[in-house]
């Protein structure tokens, strides 16, 4: 796995996704220093990780930072790529890094992963409820309410189009530990419609 | 030792690749299709999973409107940074930005300015929905269908893709006698002469109260005898009806699934953007054929949000080539 980001303790992966033929083509030409190839890469996936990385922060001017930042981490280090993964995956844990950095130094939402892991999922009850009544408006307000683990394993798994177990490697967690992580941020995000459903 | 080890309802990992729009297994999929318990489960993980893919979807055009002008540099110094490169990548930012210029429609979202851009080279494929500012359509012709997912050409020519998952409405309509089969549950609506009923309309499954064109009194039962030129409907109470067909007979079967619409058909899919271009679809209509042959471009409105009204809106289009006539 090649970390352009000289990061300590990248992941390894090993599931590959359909067309990645063409990234990976796209990121030998940018290793080669094309710089249209550049401008396409960002095209193609510039969108989804910025997106992501918003999620996760909520602060935008910091989200296109930290995007700016990935970007120039391919840049420099396209040429390393070995195709052991999803492009798409691969970068978006090249932004998750560097949104992890960033957030050791703003000290944001502190939220300890292991007990939000093992949470358990959601049975039966008013959280439940709560879902079954929400409006699409309101979910997405409370997602924006939620811890910041919470928030980055559901914009993985549903708004950067990467399999369970390509969050999986990019979070750095077993397949086992992205769904407990999953329902426990359906659980907190159930919670949230909740409190604000009971105070109108 | 072949007993069938597998939990009675789906387990969470199919749960999310479904709300995902990834693949589950066939069993996964049939047990969903049947399981109430398991299709409410599904529709809360859809509801999370469309909150998500609503917010990254908002999320481009309000980031590149106001920065576009003058895209931020990398802020580090020494590092080797392709100029060129990031004048062309954030060139494709300031596209977005020029097209504002052309923006057609805004609608806020949750606190996002959500842009539906039109013009050279960001030309959206995608349009909104009159009804509900959350939803959005694509419509073409469907070119190919690779599982649960479908692409879609466009009049513009630019193809879209569109997911379903085994909770999206998925209709399909046109002159499909072949799907009249004997023992179908069908509903007929047409002109009744000496007994015999020449149809116009025959809905195949369980009736369904989202298919109810005008202008026809609709009779259920089964079918028996069904040949190319018609069949004979077996109501509940034993009698015998005896109903013709023809090519203008509109064969409509609002449950149908991604694997039996036919290439080159019309689509008209409704659900919800992802930040990637393609549309999580909360409902489909396929047409297989026109009689015309002309080409049919409906914005479709919807009464609300919700899943009814856009079953409804749906089943509506499918019966358009009879109900409009």
């Amino acid at each position: 796995m090649s970390d352009p980001d000289g990061d300590a303790g990248a992941p390894i992966f090993t599931v590959s996704r359909d067309g990645a033929g063409g990234d990976a083509a796209l990121l030998r030409r940018i290793g080669q220093g094309d710089e249209d190839a550049m401008a396409a890469f960002y095209r193609e996936h510039g969108r989804v990780v910025l997106a992501h990385v918003l999620l996760v922060t909520g602060e935008r001017a910091l989200a296109e930072e930290i995007v700016q930042d990935a970007m120039l981490a391919v840049w420099r280090g396209a040429g390393s790529f070995r195709g052991e993964s999803s492009v798409r995956s691969w970068v978006i844990a090249i932004a998750r890094r560097q949104t992890r950095d960033r957030r050791r130094g703003r000290r944001l939402r502190v939220v300890d992963d292991a007990f939000l892991a093992d949470q358990p999922g959601p049975g039966p009850g008013p959280e439940v409820t709560a879902l079954d009544r929400a409006e699409l408006a309101e979910v997405k307000g409370a997602i924006q309410e939620l811890a910041v683990p919470h928030r980055e394993v559901l914009g993985l798994a549903f708004g950067s189009g990467l399999s369970l177990p390509e969050v999986a490697g990019v979070l750095e967690i077993p397949v086992g530990t992205v769904k407990s992580r999953l329902a426990a941020a359906r659980t907190a995000l159930s919670r949230i419609l909740d409190e604000k459903g009971q105070n109108r | 030792m072949n007993a069938d080890t597998r939990p009675l309802h789906l387990d969470l990992g199919d749960l999310i690749a479904e709300a995902a729009g990834q693949p589950i297994g066939d069993r996964a999929r049939e047990h969903l299709a049947a399981c109430e318990q398991c299709q409410l489960e599904a529709n809360r993980w859809n509801l999370v999973a469309d909150g998500v893919r609503g917010l990254a979807a908002a999320t481009p055009e309000a980031v590149a409107a106001p920065e576009a002008a003058q895209p931020a540099r990398p802020r580090r110094t020494g590092q080797r940074v392709p100029a060129g490169a990031w004048r062309r990548a954030t060139l494709v930012v300031g596209s977005v930005a020029a097209a504002l210029v052309l923006l057609v429609g805004i609608g806020a979202v949750t606190g996002y300015v959500h842009v539906h851009l039109s013009g050279p080279g960001t030309e959206t494929a995608l349009t909104a929905v009159t009804g509900c500012t959350q939803l959005e359509q694509a419509d073409g012709t469907l070119e190919q269908v690779n599982g649960s997912s479908l692409v879609i050409k466009t009049a513009s020519g630019r193809p879209v893709t569109v997911t379903t998952t085994a909770t999206t409405f998925v209709s399909m309509s046109g002159p499909l006698l072949s799907d009249i089969t004997d023992g179908a549950p069908v509903t007929v609506r047409g002109h009744s002469s000496g007994g015999t009923i020449a149809a116009a309309i025959v809905t195949v499954g369980p009736p369904s109260s989202a298919v109810s064109p005008p202008g026809f009194v609709p009779v259920q039962g089964t079918v028996s005898d069904a040949t190319t030129a018609g069949f004979t409907l077996v109501t509940s109470t034993g009698s015998r009806v005896p109903v013709t067909t023809s090519s203008d007979t509109l064969v409509v079967v609002p449950h149908a699934s991604p694997g039996q619409l036919q290439a080159g058909a019309t689509i008209f899919a409704v659900g919800h953007a992802g930040p990637d271009g393609t549309l999580s679809a909360r409902g489909v209509a396929a047409i297989t054929q026109f009689r015309s042959g002309a080409t049919l471009h409906v914005n479709v409105s919807v009464r609300d949000c919700s899943p009814s009204s856009i079953t409804e809106a749906l089943a509506a289009i499918s019966t358009a080539p009879v109900s409009a006539g």
